[in-house]
């Protein structure tokens, strides 16, 4: 199809690039160099959505990030893209887009109806209409309010692209390579600094792209740019929010403008900047004004029908009106007439100016003191509809197919807003500009009202030497900006034209003039209710065009001056940014980094089933080929310890030395038992509160020398002790002469257990005597194992016989292999931490479950444990009446009365219907057959052999248990110290 | 996102470092009762303004840091080690 | 009997180029090393500097400082800890060695086996570390001589430039050491990385 509305010549497209692209299946062609909107302008397409509320029909309305209406579709399958801006895609060869948020087809919709409804569905409608009967909540509204709300759709399926974070440092950012933009950030990088140039847009330029005459400069400032090996220039780049000391955030739109993001390529990348110095150079978005019809197709910002036929060659229409309250919009009307489009009117709310004479002479119709009433047509706009200013009255009609609005310009302050700077009211512009900065930022150019090519230029160039020298360098040369006449950008203020019908302030949000005077009226009067009671000002354009407006017609409301009323606040993101890019590598296997031990290619080969244990990995239990289910498995692996020996990887605990002349005082201080009076080579079980007397973990920790102790702590806490420890090192006793090194990696260890275990480990190490009177329960020693230096302890988890033999991590499957070897007559297996956990429940040993940060260490039957003399953390509000309240819930052990029903973690404990407790472990037992556990009881003790019910409401369960003690397995230790 | 200046490393992203609250309270010594402890572990002058807080370089040096911040603005003014002590400015 | 030699975290990974075959790949090297943490005592500073000088010839680095002897390098980790790395020999020996020199002085900790290096060189060096790495690797703000403990992908590691190609010994906990050098792989595989 032709592009019947391209321009011959000019502008920055490639004429002889022709790209194929659809719109709603239709097939069109554009050139290199356009983006959506400007192609699909080129090829008459007026229509282009639905709006958000009423389904009204909408166009194209600008030209850039600041599009309300334009929403589309991009690609299909797994890559469909919702709600991307037509107006700032870049055009691909192959490019297919749909419309959006309609039922029917996009010309006719039929909920289109919403329009008619339009006088009771204003703002509040949701609020006020779906609240009763709550019954209906859930089941009717919920699904009705979803399926009309929202525009695109999201493809549900996994994005096939990847995503990257990138960060940076620099000396001066510069955000936007518009004129100013481009001095400044010459002007920076002429002093040597690291400069950063970021631009939303694929071209460098803003408004010199549609300055001809310009060119030369322009691309001499590029040319600078490129060849200063400091400075770093961003095309296809958003920086979308200004957080403290001097970080932006920022999307680079890598591969958006490929079909496909080549091999090696991510789609976007999300940079992180940091930065010492910061020049906003990020231009200014025209506004509009609300008029009844302010959002039919074919009206549109008067810079933007500009941009398109400067910029792109595309006449956005055949007949045009001008409706403008600055002399700086008339440009739009002398581009469009040089591009052969019929200006049939100029509306202008003033008595005179300069550029009103301008265009008479040039033979334009200028209707000076008017306004615009009205648009008249139905997906199209087909005429305009004009009055006297001030009349309210209808005076004329004139025919056009595009209406240029401009109301004026307003400074784009996102980001200094964001970086903590005010804004401030400029009488002569309208506009709030940037108050004092707050951090290391300055804006030039039009984001401080400095408006005009050569002005905003020199703007710039100031703001770049000067932020290059506040950030250490010395100024160079000056950059000369173009010579140019500065159109005049100051409004006469008119915000609104009242009448019948719809005048929009949000065209993005279906926000009408009235539904901010109804929000007044309501009382949602300061800016940021009536932000949220009316939804201005929201969505992916976060009223750029409109916000003020709507600011501006809550102020008329409350008899205030805008100023006073001032902007909803902003807060990043200045443009949409897409999940994929915030979640950037950061998924899949790489969502969290996966912690091996120097075991896991051990356990995969044994058949390991995996389980995760924070970060880590660990064999859950081994799945053998004769195993019936997972249950067998682990009672297989349970029973091999019980009777004979078993091999348990337990690398994973958390393991510190702690060393110094103050290392014993140091533990005693922060365990609430003594460990000053350990020996060396003895072991000790050690429990740790926090301070608020609560037990924060357990393990077990070895004298190695006088000064010199080995800590373990449980897998889940390392971490979080580690930092205990050095946080009370550091505030409470840093007179301690102690130190802290994690050795967690260092050593690889595993358990040997079960009353065949001094047999395997005999076989293993060498260097040290096992029995039992040269090796007692609790004993260490280093020594060699399978040939390479080891340390032994014997201390056991699971109630058996057994050791621990730790390893430098690299010899850990070397010695594996010899434990496993040395255990064949024994009848040796491994067991995975199912089977370590029923052991421990069987032996009443507490674990995670039981030490859940809820529990004292008298609930946990521990209490004895707590040092009578002597400071240490947690011992003096461990004392307080409500933790130590006789009846608060102790720990016992539970047993199913009938042995096959299962009991679960998490199920009540009832006495006599009421709630006294719950069941914190559960597991089957080998050495009674049936399911036990271990909970938390009021009066545990006193109810040791008696039945109650374990409830379980989720299930519909209700099982009868029986309390017993939780040591019931070897109560005398007799095994342990076999 | 804040940049913390550590002393031993230098500027770095707020996500290097871990808060552990308002720096100015002390442990109570060993003698001290449960109400000293009580006040030490949950009473906080939570100000709106200046505040001395732990941060600990966790991912960097891990030195528990005192950081002199402001609540509101979020500028940080002074970072000191732990043995430092930083006064709070027009308090 | 001669000790086994221990298996390296990363040894299965497979060897030669990942990512894009590109003519100017980024260069990975896993050395054996041990590696040593060194711990000063309250007091002990200059007792300290004098027993590293004489013991290895060097002063101990400051802050964000390494550097290297004729064969062992000493890196500052944090206040009062250095690391000191060296090619491995004998299984203990380094760490042997500083527990001598160091007595009363300095607690030691042998992390030979706690921790891995994974060296990388090439001209995209620091472009490909920039995508995790929140340092400012630039040569005017880092370089030869220097290091910082950062985490990168979620994974605390010591970056450790050694010289202006430039390369960077990255050291991190050797349990993640494999997700780690995923995270590298990935990150430079527009330029082609090449595993010796």
């Amino acid at each position: 199809m032709s592009q019947r509305f391209r321009l011959p010549a000019g502008g920055h497209v490639d004429r002889s690039r022709r790209l194929a692209f659809t719109f709603d299946g239709r097939r069109f062609e554009g050139h290199e160099g356009d983006t959506l909107a400007a192609a699909l302008l080129a090829n008459g397409v007026r229509l282009v959505g639905r709006s958000f509320k009423y389904h009204r029909p909408r166009g194209i309305f600008s030209a850039g990030v600041e599009e309300p209406n334009a929403l589309v579709e991009l690609r299909d399958g797994t890559r469909r893209e919702p709600n991307t801006r037509a107006t700032v895609v870049e055009l691909f060869d192959g490019l297919a887009a749909t419309s959006q948020n309609h039922r029917g087809s996009l010309a006719f919709d039929w909920m289109a109806v919403n329009g008619v409804l339009a006088p009771w569905i204003g703002a509040g409608f949701y609020y006020k209409t779906f609240m009763w009967p709550a019954a209906f909540w859930e089941r009717v509204y919920e699904p009705m309010i979803r399926k009309a709300a929202g525009l695109g759709r999201a493809s549900g399926q996994p994005d096939p692209d990847w995503y990257e974070a990138a960060h940076a440092h620099c000396d001066v950012l510069v955000v936007g390579a518009g004129a100013a933009g481009l001095a400044a950030a010459r002007a920076a990088g002429a002093t040597g600094a690291r400069v950063i140039l970021a631009e939303q847009d694929f071209l460098f330029g803003g408004d010199l792209l549609n300055e001809p005459e310009l060119e030369p400069w322009r691309g001499e400032a590029i040319a600078a740019l490129q060849a200063m090996p400091e400075v770093t220039l961003l095309p296809r780049t958003t920086v979308f929010g200004f957080y403290d000391q001097g970080v932006l955030g920022a999307v680079e739109r890598v591969a958006d403008h490929l079909p496909q993001p080549p091999t090696h390529t991510p789609r976007q990348r999300y940079w992180t900047i940091r930065a010492k110095e910061v020049v906003l150079a990020t231009g200014a978005h025209e506004r509009l004004i609300a008029f009844p019809g302010n959002d039919r197709p074919g009206v549109m910002l008067a810079g933007a029908a500009r941009t398109y036929a400067r910029r792109f060659g595309v006449k956005a229409g055949e007949t045009a009106v001008l409706f403008a309250t600055h002399d700086a919009a008339y440009d739009a009307a002398f581009a469009l007439a040089e591009a052969g489009t019929r200006i049939a009117a100029i509306i202008d709310p003033r008595a005179d100016s300069a550029a009103m004479q301008r265009a008479r002479q040039a033979g334009f119709t200028v209707q000076a003191g008017s306004v615009v009433t009205g648009t008249v047509g139905g997906n199209a706009l087909r005429g305009v509809e004009t009055g006297v200013a001030g009349s309210g009255g209808r005076a004329n009609a004139v025919a056009a197919d595009l209406l240029l609005v401009s109301g004026g310009w307003n400074p784009a302050v996102h980001l200094a807003s964001m970086s903590g700077a005010a804004l401030a009211w400029d009488e002569a512009l309208l506009a709030f500009v940037p108050a004092a900065a707050v951090q290391r930022e300055r804006s030039a150019g039009a984001c401080r009202g400095v408006h005009g090519i050569g002005a905003a230029a020199a703007d710039g160039a100031a703001a770049g030497r000067a932020a290059a020298i506040a950030a250490g360098f010395a100024p160079a040369a000056d950059v000369l900006p173009p010579d140019t006449p500065a159109p005049d950008h100051r409004p006469y203020e008119l915000w609104e034209v009242k009448g019948r019908g719809k005048a929009f302030v949000d065209i993005q949000d279906d926000v009408t003039a009235d539904d901010i005077r109804l929000a007044h009226r309501e009382g949602f009067s300061h800016i940021e209710h009536a932000k949220r009671y009316t939804t201005h000002a929201m969505g992916t354009d976060q009223g750029k065009t409109g916000g003020l407006v709507g600011a501006a017609v809550l102020a008329e409301a409350r008899r205030e001056p805008v100023a006073k009323v001032g902007l909803p606040r902003f807060r990043p993101y200045t443009s949409p940014v897409t999940w994929g890019a915030i979640a950037g590598g950061e998924v899949g296997q790489h969502f969290q980094p996966v912690r091996r031990t120097a075991l896991h290619g051990v356990h995969e080969a044994l058949g390991a089933v995996w389980m995760d244990a924070g970060l880590w990995k660990r064999p859950a239990y081994y799945a053998n080929p004769g195993d019936a289910d997972a249950w067998a498995s682990v009672l297989r692996e349970a029973r091999a310890v019980r009777e004979r020996v078993g091999v348990c990887d337990v690398s994973t605990l958390g393991k510190i030395v702690v060393e110094g002349p103050d290392a014993a005082t140091f533990l005693d201080r922060v365990y609430a038992n003594t460990f000053s009076t350990l020996q060396v080579g003895r072991a000790r079980y050690g429990l740790m509160l926090r301070e608020d007397g609560l037990v924060f973990d357990d393990g077990t920790t070895t004298r190695l020398a006088p000064d010199r102790f080995f800590v373990t702590t449980t897998t889940a806490q390392a971490g979080p002790v580690m930092q205990h420890l050095e946080f009370h090192h550091a505030s409470a006793w840093p007179d301690l002469d102690v130190s802290l090194a994690s050795v967690t990696d260092q050593w690889a260890a595993m358990s040997i257990a079960g009353p065949k275990a001094r047999d395997v480990v005999a076989a293993v190490v060498q260097g040290i005597d096992l029995s039992n009177a040269a090796f007692p329960f609790m004993a260490v020693a280093d020594c060699m194992a399978a040939g390479v230096p080891a340390r032994v302890f014997r201390i056991s988890f699971s109630g058996e016989l057994a050791y621990e033999v730790a390893v430098p991590a690299g010899y850990a499957a070397t010695v594996w292999q010899a434990v496993m070897t040395a255990g064949v007559p024994h009848g040796i297996e491994p067991y995975g931490v199912e089977a370590l956990g029923l052991l421990r429940i069987e032996k009443g040993h507490v674990a995670g479950a039981e030490i859940n940060g809820q529990t004292t260490a008298q609930d946990l039957g521990l209490g004895r444990m707590l040092k009578k003399k002597g400071d240490f953390i947690g011992r003096t509000l461990a004392q307080r009446p409500g933790l130590t309240d006789p009846a608060r819930p102790r720990l016992v052990g539970l047993r199913s009365v009938d042995p096959a029903r299962q009991i679960r973690a998490g199920s009540h404990l009832l006495v006599d219907g009421r709630s006294q407790g719950w069941i914190t472990s559960v597991t089957q037992s080998v050495v009674d057959p049936g399911w036990i556990g271990l909970g938390m009881l009021r009066e545990g003790e006193a109810r040791i052999g008696s039945s109650i019910i374990a409830a379980n409401p989720l299930m519909g369960e209700e099982v009868p248990v029986k309390v017993v003690s939780p040591h019931g397995y070897d109560a005398e230790n007799l095994r342990v110290r076999a | 996102m804040l940049r913390i200046t550590c002393p031993h490393c230098g500027a770095r992203d707020e996500l290097e470092f871990s808060y552990r609250g308002d720096a100015t309270v002390t442990r109570p010594g060993p003698d001290a009762d449960a109400g000293a402890f009580h006040d030490y572990l949950y009473l906080r002058r939570n100000p709106r303004g200046w505040q001395v807080e732990w941060w600990q370089h966790n991912g960097g040096c891990r030195a528990f840091l005192k950081v002199l911040r402001h609540t509101v603005t979020h500028e940080v003014r002074a970072v000191a080690a732990a043995t430092e002590t930083l006064e709070v400015p027009g308090a | 009997m001669s000790a086994p030699e221990p298996v390296h975290p990363l040894a299965a990974v497979a060897r030669g180029r990942h990512g894009a075959a590109g003519a100017a790949p980024l260069r990975v090297a896993l050395p054996a090393r041990e590696i040593v943490q060194v711990m000063l005592r309250r007091g002990q500073d200059a007792a300290f500097a004098a027993a590293m000088r004489a013991a290895l010839g060097m002063d101990p680095p400051g802050p964000g400082q390494a550097v290297s002897g004729s064969a062992v390098t000493a890196i500052w980790t944090q206040p009062g800890h250095w690391l000191l790395t060296a090619a491995r020999r004998n299984e203990g020996a380094l760490a042997a060695r500083a527990a001598e020199a160091f007595a009363g002085m300095a607690a030691v900790a042998d992390q030979s086996h706690g921790r891995t290096t994974i060296v990388l060189s090439g001209s995209a060096a620091r472009e490909a570390l920039s995508r995790g790495c929140r340092l400012d690797l630039h040569p005017r703000a880092f370089g030869q001589g220097r290091a910082a403990h950062t985490p990168i992908a979620q994974i605390g590691c010591l970056v450790h430039q050694t010289d202006d190609a430039p390369t960077f010994e990255l050291t991190v906990f050797s349990t993640l050491a494999e997700p780690f050098l995923h995270w590298l792989l990935e990150a430079g595989a527009a330029y082609g990385v090449e595993i010796a």
